[in-house]
């Protein structure tokens, strides 16, 4: 990356470009979300599965749960998080098997994609969800 | 994906013992719930868009077959949450990397601690869903119809 742009005796002058370090930043989000969805995740599991149960799970719990926006923030933070921490996991270990680069970039894009449209569609639907369909 | 077959058999080979399996486990949960994350998030966004496909839904992950998933969604969420907090915890104090074996045998001994009497919670939930159906005649077994939920207005 480095490109010798002059040389005046014994110095070598050189002007360095970086290229994007995306790679640092995706490392630090891994850890930052991970710290995050360690208790927005592990919380909805244990207030979902443990406190409550998916045997009486009913679109009528759904709906006492989402008429409140702390319940859909709640919700939301958790779907942003753990979508794009679980796809960033899921391109480090393709990254890792997969060594074609043009393959790996259309991967890169299709995932993005994914990620974008996961978000939006359920986000979409998290916030537009109308309680009152379904209970009083 | 050539290396794909080499992964596998060098992934079982390569005696990295407590690190190595650490890693094996971190992977594998990581990709199992990212599996089930993706159905999970589109099937939910239904509660909206198509309530009636949500309620089936909800139904089938009823039948005893998901149930069991679910405790090893469960595991797996647990145990990723430990280990991802040491990977982190490790990765800002380098220093501490004398400590790398004992850390990830805590993180085995605190996911067992935790998830197996959750898991043990979650498995007799499961039996007294069953034979609460039992009671009145149905089997938990039965996998619920989409025509039996009509669209709800």
């Amino acid at each position: 990356m480095a490109t010798i742009t002059g040389q005046s005796g014994n110095l070598t002058r050189r002007s360095i470009t970086f290229r994007g370090n995306f790679e640092r930043y995706a490392y630090t989000f891994m850890r930052m979300s991970g710290i995050a969805l360690l208790i927005l995740a592990v919380g909805h599991m244990l207030i979902q599965h443990v406190l409550n149960s998916t045997a009486n799970l009913t679109i009528q719990f759904v709906a006492v749960q989402w008429k409140s926006w702390g319940w859909k923030a709640y919700d939301m933070l958790l779907l942003a998080f753990a979508i794009s921490h679980g796809i960033n996991g899921l391109r480090n270990v393709l990254e890792d098997y997969i060594h074609n680069r043009a393959t790996m970039a259309w991967i890169n894009r299709f995932l993005v994609v994914f990620v974008i449209a996961t978000i939006a569609w359920a986000g979409y639907a998290i916030a537009n969800f109308d309680a009152t369909r379904f209970i009083n | 994906m050539a290396s794909l077959g080499l992964t596998l058999r060098e992934s079982i080979r390569y005696r990295g013992r407590s690190g190595h399996y650490s890693w094996i486990a971190h992977r594998l949960s990581g990709l199992a719930i990212l599996s089930f994350l993706v159905i999970h998030v589109w099937d939910t966004a239904n509660a909206h868009f198509a309530p009636h496909i949500y309620s089936w839904s909800i139904a089938l992950f009823k039948h005893p077959l998901f149930a069991v998933g679910e405790i090893g969604v469960m595991a797996a969420v647990l145990y990723h949450a430990f280990n991802g907090t040491r990977i982190t915890i490790l990765d800002f104090k380098p220093e501490w990397w004398i400590h790398q074996n004992r850390s990830a045998l805590f993180v085995w001994a605190l996911f067992l601690i935790i998830f197996v009497p959750i898991g043990i919670f979650m498995f007799s939930g499961l039996l007294g869903h069953c034979s609460e159906l039992a009671s009145v005649g149905q089997s938990c077994w039965t996998i619920p119809r989409l025509s039996d939920f009509p669209p709800i207005n």
